[in-house]
């Protein structure tokens, strides 16, 4: 993006989204930490994000665009869609981690069991035996199922203070190895976290209906 | 989605469901699952210690159709193998025979899972045994 000129009047921009020179709206980029004029960092202030956002949406407002160059629209269009598609994955921590690990090439949602603790495969299939048992009408399985969902609530919230201080250390981290070497962490947590957040899904559905 | 006539087959009359021993020692359980979809699949397997023959399994699996025809294939599969016989199935086997479609096929990946598992499991019991044995002259 540095060595980028502005396609109106040719001047560099350095990866702005407005030209410094004339102020034409510049081809975006899909980088969502770039976009929004972040640095790669895990840890994200919301109330800074929420300020950025609105105040890129009022510079993308389409009426701004309206006597605008075809080119200029299109780009208008692309913005706006980085701009939500961004907001929207930045703004939870669960999909900005996973969305740093794609981009420094880790493979997110297709794991194989190899990646699961076993003792939570134990913790699910004794889940569903006392499902399938509720369903059959055996009401005595409604108070296990209580003790579960408490049970993996506190276990929700563990791994969510167990993100929050690998966010930390990322941040933090000096070099690229050590930063992968989180990252590596960051994933085995993450498909830790999937399973428990289906486990109480399942477990509050159940008890619900 | 639609399921193929061979994945309703064994969907709606799943073979050799239920649970054998575990602390018999030859009996290997293998515990699998895939995070994405919650899948968890329980997959044991017996040996006949007089022929080296996977002589029963069972399996209990929780998800979706693909999922559960792929174990109750994968049990139909072992039966009447030799425990290196049964180290050979692949998934792609699965996949064939069940005609799953790609987005499927992380649960035939699943069914070879639990297949190495349980040999794994096997195996490492029958070399606690083999060890606590004095040996015979
Ligand atoms: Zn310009």
């Amino acid at each position: 993006m540095e060595g980028t000129r502005c396609w109106q009047c040719g001047q560099p921009t350095a990866g702005a989204l407005f030209c410094p020179s004339c102020n034409h709206l510049q081809q975006p980029t899909s980088d969502y930490y770039k976009f929004f004029g972040l640095p790669q960092k895990l840890n994200l202030d919301p109330g800074d994000l929420q300020k950025r956002f609105y105040s890129l949406s009022r510079q993308l407002h389409p009426d701004r665009f309206t006597r605008s160059t075809p080119t200029e629209r299109q780009y208008s269009l692309e913005a706006t869609a980085i701009l939500n598609d961004g907001y929207r994955v930045l703004r939870d921590p669960v999909s900005r981690a996973e969305y740093v690990l794609r981009q420094r090439g880790f493979d997110v949602g297709e794991q194989r069991s190899k990646d699961v603790p076993p003792e939570l495969l134990e913790e699910v299939f004794e889940l569903n035996m006392a499902l399938e048992e509720l369903k059959v009408g055996d009401e005595s399985a409604r108070e296990q199922l209580e003790e579960s969902r408490a049970r993996f609530r506190s276990m929700r919230d563990e791994v969510d203070s167990q993100l929050q201080q690998l966010f930390v250390r990322y941040d933090e981290s000096a070099d690229q190895d050590s930063a992968n070497a989180i990252l590596q962490e960051i994933r085995g947590v993450l498909n830790r976290r999937r399973y428990i957040r289906n486990l109480v899904d399942q477990v509050e559905r159940e008890l619900a209906a | 989605m639609a399921y193929s006539d061979k994945v309703l087959d064994h969907y709606n009359n799943p073979r050799n469901v239920g649970s054998l021993d575990k602390n018999d020692p030859n009996v290997g359980t293998g515990m699998v699952g895939a995070p994405e979809c919650g899948d968890v699949m329980k997959l044991q397997l017996k040996v006949n210690p007089e022929t080296g023959i996977i002589e029963d399994a069972k399996f209990k699996t929780f998800g979706c159709g693909s999922a559960i025809a792929s174990s109750s294939l994968a049990t139909e599969m072992l039966k009447g193998k030799t425990v290196e016989q049964a180290l050979e199935i692949k998934n792609t086997a699965i996949v064939q025979e069940l005609s799953l479609p790609p987005v499927k096929i992380h649960c035939s990946v699943l069914a070879e899972d639990a297949i190495k598992a349980a040999i794994a499991d096997y195996k490492k019991k029958q070399s606690a045994l083999q060890a606590s044995q004095p040996v015979s002259k």
